[in-house]
């Protein structure tokens, strides 16, 4: 198969069309907006999408042609991932002739802004928003502020402005509703089908278009690194200094990111996001809504993606404990050529993952739950929100007439890798739902784990926490909800 | 304290004049400076030992890679004045000297410095340094080291490390009641959200600095001090900052960095630390030890108090914290005995954060007076307020003002504080055990030499120029507000421009002072334009003479006062000339020297406690303040609000851990360092007095910006103690601290 490619690319910023000839594939949208395009408005804070002072909207086409415009953090967003789309920065809100944009005023308003520098990343989040829905309750607006730090205000200012967003205009009075049709025509006639090939050695970049063209440039690349939401590859530049090129790009793959419902279960390409994955799997599981909600802010969410939290293969990635719970298999491409394994035997030991030279995550497959199954997550934190897993633990077990005939239980943050509890599920299945056999699988967790200590946790806190979560998920089931339940979902 | 002045502008919540520039992104801060000359980018290479020597340094290979301009390390970077040198400018304007000599003072510190024509290529040469290293045996934990410990010559926040008021052993030996109690405070990170930042530009022998700096004048001494070139020739440039809290008081090696590259290029130069640099090539708090010692009378009266802090100053940077501050002001004692004391550390450098002194001494002090209160049988508010002293309790001193107790009654209302004790554990909701605490918040308010220009054009606008900073605190706001009430003219005729030492010079940002000292000049400054009217007025028409100068208002480019009207521009016609122009200078007067002045507080909060995994939240905090008169209700509610947050932050948060084994930081970033995220924040009350100080300064205000952050740690500390009986004496104070220690249920 012959594949037609070009070798520059190009996205639409703010109102311009922007075409790149040359790119240093590890080029960060905010430094091409700030150093490049003197688009200074958006801002640095940290370089790792921890604090949201550089969030920008991306607007893309989705699967079903619609245009949707998404918050990222451009610290970590690279350029080349933007082929095809359209980048929304704080200096195109405001209105030719001067006026503020809604969102601009009611923080004036209400004084959201002090020292001003998370301000451009909020007002784009507030924005963000504001498209979605023009008069948030209150739990809606702290979802989309998740992501966003302020260190001036005490953010009630803020949560403020939100709350008079839609008092002061009306969604259809938004300035840029009037380009979008232009957009969307735009970003359509880009869809062309075409792989990008630029640059050479490291600085070689290819945004293959699709899962066929992947799999080839792969395996001719086979030491590339392959960039999908760069919520984590951005840091290993941004942060670790890493050469990690040349780069292969993932996001764009045409099917890639496909959810599917299959006969047994759910389907989830590589590329789904975290927020798209959500929609659906809290649909299936419920208890993922609330999980999937303190995973990062919206900006991660939108950027992140399963495949990737899967393949970089961290040993506190929020999404594996929950899937190796499930029974989740995935499936990997090698030239085109598939296998399917079980989720925990694809984390062999930290930093080792079972993937062979040129082999990427194509999809996961996730069974539905079966009549008298259960389904519990839960992730420990320092903090409430925008924190990385203490540890984080999923548990499914099957009850049948009162015994526990199925258990699959797994933990992040326990171990080198996501890891099944083997020995407590042992412990488990054959016995009485009740306490006493909780209390009894108990110890079975110092067979299964020795967690280390760090600063998020100690190895004894997080030995007694895991210990205590699965008494958590019985005494829910028990009904005891009112008390336990502190992380309730924020669409509550 | 007499009546407030009635006003049309000072106390108006006036949007912030610079909301649309910082909603709109068109707001610049140092990095985003953009000069004629496209910059060249700097990148940082950090040591890591935290004290030695470097004993070789290969460069060549960054020095090839591709866009790299400059690899400077101390082999090659220009002469500088030795790093402290002209100690006389104080520790913000002497010497800040990087990469000198071989000598590492602390981990993080500058060994390389990379310039590029990106950021990219920059960060990547970095990568290719390599560097070896000979170590010392190095200090890095105060506590181990306590039989080093001195006396500091200086103290921020106190005048003396040593305080003895009577003799507190005695005393404490017959106190009926006594508490001897040791509390440790993290270190923490301002964790301002701009990164410091520089752009340097040099245009012969005159260097132009664009900097996030909260003071610009002793910014301009450091330059010239360090790069031994006059003052005269160096102007720093600030419009906006993006927070400083301490941080940006001084010039970290960044700045100096890009000025001595951007000289060596002939090149403008731009760096903006990373964050992580941050951490260790910008300012810190450091961890404390204190001891606590309390006596008092069966019933109730506080006799006896000792307050000794321990902690790390930074080798060769001088400064220490006054954590036993508000010890000395805040509750009436026969007996005082006060030491400060710090070990020489090779620790990135200590330095001010936002309330230095109060900040953690409240922490400590607060839920000490609180756990005597509760040993005493005595409502922890009623035990304040039973021992509010006459005088300032250390030093005799008379009050200014004095209404730290009305504060308290006036909190307990706001808050709905029920007096009497409450069994710890009692008050349960499921399986949640709810606290309820107080503490004091006090904070002293100061005064700064400030001068300020003032010009008014014929068609009535003004414009106000000094060197003063706004760091997100209000000030273009409440300046522009000060000047249209002091020339009766409409804010939106007047522009208001700051951060530019080539602006008469001001304090700054910094220890709340600004507000009031700028304030100030800025008053007097638009006072003098308007005697200078009339008596120019009165030359031109005999009935101005003698009019009330305090009456003149400016309508529409006319000088209106008590039914007399004259054009601006007739009067500059008379005079020859384009504008009124007025001068106002402040210093601190007598009343600072011989009055003790603090601001105050009463912050209550509340807090529930997971009776089963120890997760603590706070439900909701409510203060009450006095700052003096408000100079701008929003701007004011605003600041005590974020810093309520910052206390938060202290309480239960905001942690620097260092590796003692290296004195390097661990959770450099803002995923690890934790400040409050949104759904941290509880619900937030303030209620402001809006009083009238006449001893403060002329408009009446005091310090608010550090003011919230004064007792609200301890005061969720205290409801932490009131919800499950056990007081850490720690902070922050973790879910783990509180877990072995939760009341049965």
């Amino acid at each position: 198969m012959t594949l037609s490619t070009r070798t520059h690319i190009r996205f639409r910023l703010n109102d311009r069309t922007v075409t790149l000839n040359t790119l240093r594939p590890t080029e960060t949208l905010l430094d091409f907006l700030r150093l490049e395009r003197r688009l200074t408005g958006t801002k640095e804070g940290c370089a790792e999408g921890d604090c949201g002072a550089c969030t920008v909207l991306v607007g893309r086409l989705n699967r079903d042609g619609v245009l949707v415009y998404e918050t990222v953090t451009s610290c970590i967003r690279f350029v080349a991932s933007l082929d095809g789309c359209h980048v929304v920065t704080i200096e195109h809100l405001k209105g030719k002739d001067g006026t503020l944009h809604p969102v601009q005023q009611a923080m004036v308003d209400h004084h959201g802004s002090q020292c001003g520098f998370c301000t451009p990343g909020i007002v784009m989040a507030l924005y963000a928003l504001w498209m979605r829905d023009a008069h948030p309750s209150r739990p809606t607006i702290e979802k989309a502020l998740q992501g966003n730090l302020c260190r001036c205000t005490g953010y009630e200012p803020i949560i403020r402005a939100a709350e008079a967003m839609a008092e002061i205009s009306q969604k259809t009075a938004d300035p840029l509703q009037a380009e979008r049709d232009e957009v969307r025509s735009q970003l359509a006639e880009w869809q062309t089908g075409e792989t990008v090939d630029m640059g050479d050695g490291a600085d070689r970049l290819i945004l293959p278009a699709s899962i066929d063209a992947l799999a080839q440039s792969f395996a001719a690349n086979p030491k590339a690194t392959i960039v999908a939401g760069s919520t984590d590859v951005g840091l290993w530049v941004t942060k670790q200094m890493r050469p990690i090129g040349p780069l292969i790009f993932v996001k764009q793959v045409e099917g890639l990111d496909a959810i599917e419902e299959t006969d047994g279960g759910i389907r989830i390409g590589a590329t789904v996001s975290y927020t798209d994955a959500s929609a659906v799997l809290s649909e299936t599981y419920p208890a993922m809504r609330a999980y999937f909600d303190r995973i990062g802010g919206d900006q991660v969410r939108n950027m992140g993606t399963i495949g990737g939290n899967i393949a970089n293969g961290s040993p506190i990635g929020d999404t594996p404990p929950p899937l190796i719970a499930l029974g989740a298999t995935v499936t990997l491409n090698n030239a085109g050529t598939h296998r399917t394994v079980p989720l925990e035997e694809f984390f062999i030991d930290y930093g080792n993952q079972d993937r062979q030279p040129g082999e990427f995550v194509e999809r996961i497959d996730i069974p539905k739950l079966r009549n008298n199954e259960i389904f519990a997550v839960y992730k420990i934190s320092k903090r409430r929100d925008e924190d990385i897993s203490a540890l984080a633990g999923a548990f499914k077990l099957m009850i049948e007439a009162g015994r526990i005939t199925d258990a699959r239980i797994a933990f992040g943050g326990m171990a080198a890798t996501p890891k099944r509890a083997r020995h407590v599920e042992a412990a488990l299945v054959g016995r009485d739902w009740s306490i006493e056999t909780i209390e009894a699988a108990l110890p079975a967790f110092e067979s299964d784990y020795q967690p280390l200590s760090d600063w998020r946790a100690s190895s004894d806190y997080r030995m007694m926490t895991a210990k205590n979560l699965l008494r958590r998920c019985f005494l829910e089931q028990q009904g005891e909800t009112a008390s336990l339940k502190r992380f309730a979902a924020v669409e509550a | 304290m007499n009546d407030q002045p009635t006003t049309k502008w000072i106390g108006q919540p006036l949007d912030r004049v610079d909301g649309p520039a910082k909603v709109t992104g068109a707001a610049t801060y140092a990095a985003d400076y953009r000069g004629d000359q496209q910059a060249a980018i700097g990148f940082i290479v950090e040591a890591t030992i935290g004290s030695g020597k470097v004993s070789q340094i290969e460069t060549a290979e960054a020095e090839a890679a591709d866009g790299v301009h400059l690899v400077m390390t101390h082999q090659n970077a220009p002469e500088q004045a030795p790093f402290g040198d002209n100690a006389d400018a104080g520790r913000f304007g002497m010497s800040h000297a990087v990469l000198q000599n071989d000598e590492v003072r602390y981990y993080g510190a500058p060994v390389a410095f990379i310039v590029a024509d990106t950021l990219e290529q920059a960060r990547y040469a970095a990568g290719l340094i390599k560097v070896t290293y000979q170590a010392d045996d190095s200090v890095f934990d105060a506590f181990e080291h306590e039989d080093d410990a001195f006396a500091p010559d200086s103290l921020d926040g106190a005048e003396e490390a040593d305080v003895d008021k009577g003799d507190f052993d005695a005393v404490f030996a017959e106190s009926a009641e006594t508490l001897d109690a040791t509390f440790h405070t993290a270190a923490q990170h301002a964790a301002a959200m701009e990164p410091h930042a520089t752009v340097a530009e040099w245009d012969g022998d005159k260097l132009t600095v664009h900097i996030a700096v909260q003071i610009l004048s002793s910014a301009r001494k450091a330059f010239a001090n360090t790069l031994k070139i006059d003052p005269a020739n160096v102007r720093i440039v600030t419009p906006f900052v993006g927070g400083g809290f301490g941080s940006k008081l001084g010039v970290h090696s960044e700045g100096v960095l890009a000025a001595l590259a951007a000289r060596k290029l002939q090149r403008p130069v731009r760096i903006a630390q990373t964050r992580r640099h941050v951490f260790s090539n910008g300012p810190h708090r450091t961890n404390h030890r204190q001891r606590i010692r309390l006596g008092a009378s069966a019933d109730g009266k506080l006799l006896s108090v000792a307050h000794e802090t321990l902690g790390a100053m930074s080798r060769d940077y001088p400064f220490a914290e006054a954590a036993a501050s508000p010890t000395m002001a805040s509750y009436a004692a026969d007996a005082m005995k006060i030491r400060h004391r710090v070990v020489a550390a090779n620790i990135p450098h200590v330095d001010s954060m936002r309330a230095p002194g109060e900040a953690i001494g409240t922490l400590t002090y607060e839920s000490a007076i609180d756990e005597l209160a509760v040993q005493c049988g005595i409502d922890p508010l009623e035990f304040r307020l039973q021992n509010e002293p006459k005088q300032e309790p250390a030093s005799g001193k008379e009050f200014s003002s004095r209404t730290l107790a009305r504060c308290l009654r006036e909190g307990a209302e706001l808050f709905g504080w029920e007096t009497g004790p409450v069994e710890p554990g009692a008050l349960r909701q499921g399986r949640l055990l709810i606290g309820r605490g107080l503490a004091a918040a006090i904070r002293p308010n100061m005064m700064q030499p400030a001068e300020a220009a003032a010009e008014l054009y014929r068609d009535g606008r003004l414009t106000v120029e000094l060197d003063m900073t706004d760091i997100g605190t209000g000030t273009y706001t409440i300046l522009t507000q000060i000047a249209a009430e002091t020339l009766g003219l409409d804010p939106n005729a007047i522009a208001v421009r700051l951060g530019d030492t080539d602006y008469p010079k001001t304090c700054g940002s910094g220890g709340s002072f600004g507000a009031g000292s700028t304030g100030t000049a800025v008053s007097k400054a638009c006072a003098s334009i308007r005697d200078t009217i009339i008596d120019r007025a009165a030359r031109l028409d005999g009935d101005w003479a003698g009019v009330n100068s305090g009456d003149l208002r400016i309508e529409n480019g006319n000088a209106v006062v008590a039914g007399r009207s004259l054009a601006l521009g007739a009067i500059l016609d008379a005079i020859g000339g384009d504008s009124f122009k007025g001068k106002g200078q402040v210093e601190p007067g007598k009343a600072h020297e011989d009055l003790a002045q603090y601001s105050y507080g009463g912050v209550f909060a509340e807090v529930s406690v997971n009776a089963d995994t120890g997760e603590i939240r706070v439900r909701r905090l409510s203060g009450a303040f006095d700052a003096g008169r408000i100079l701008n209700e929003k701007t004011a509610r605003s600041q005590l609000m974020g810093g309520m947050i910052f206390g938060l932050g202290a309480a239960l948060m905001e942690e620097s851990l260092m590796d003692m084994r290296f004195g390097s930081f661990m959770n450099r970033d803002l995923a690890e360092y934790h400040i409050a995220v949104n759904r941290d924040v509880p619900r937030l009350e303030v209620k402001m007095l809006d009083t009238f100080d006449q001893n403060s300064n002329p408009l009446g205000s005091k310090g608010i910006g550090e003011l919230g952050i004064c007792g609200t740690g301890p005061a969720i500390a205290n409801a932490i103690y009131a919800a499950t009986g056990y007081r850490t004496r720690k902070f922050p104070i973790h879910l783990e601290d509180v877990l072995d220690h939760l009341p049965a249920l």
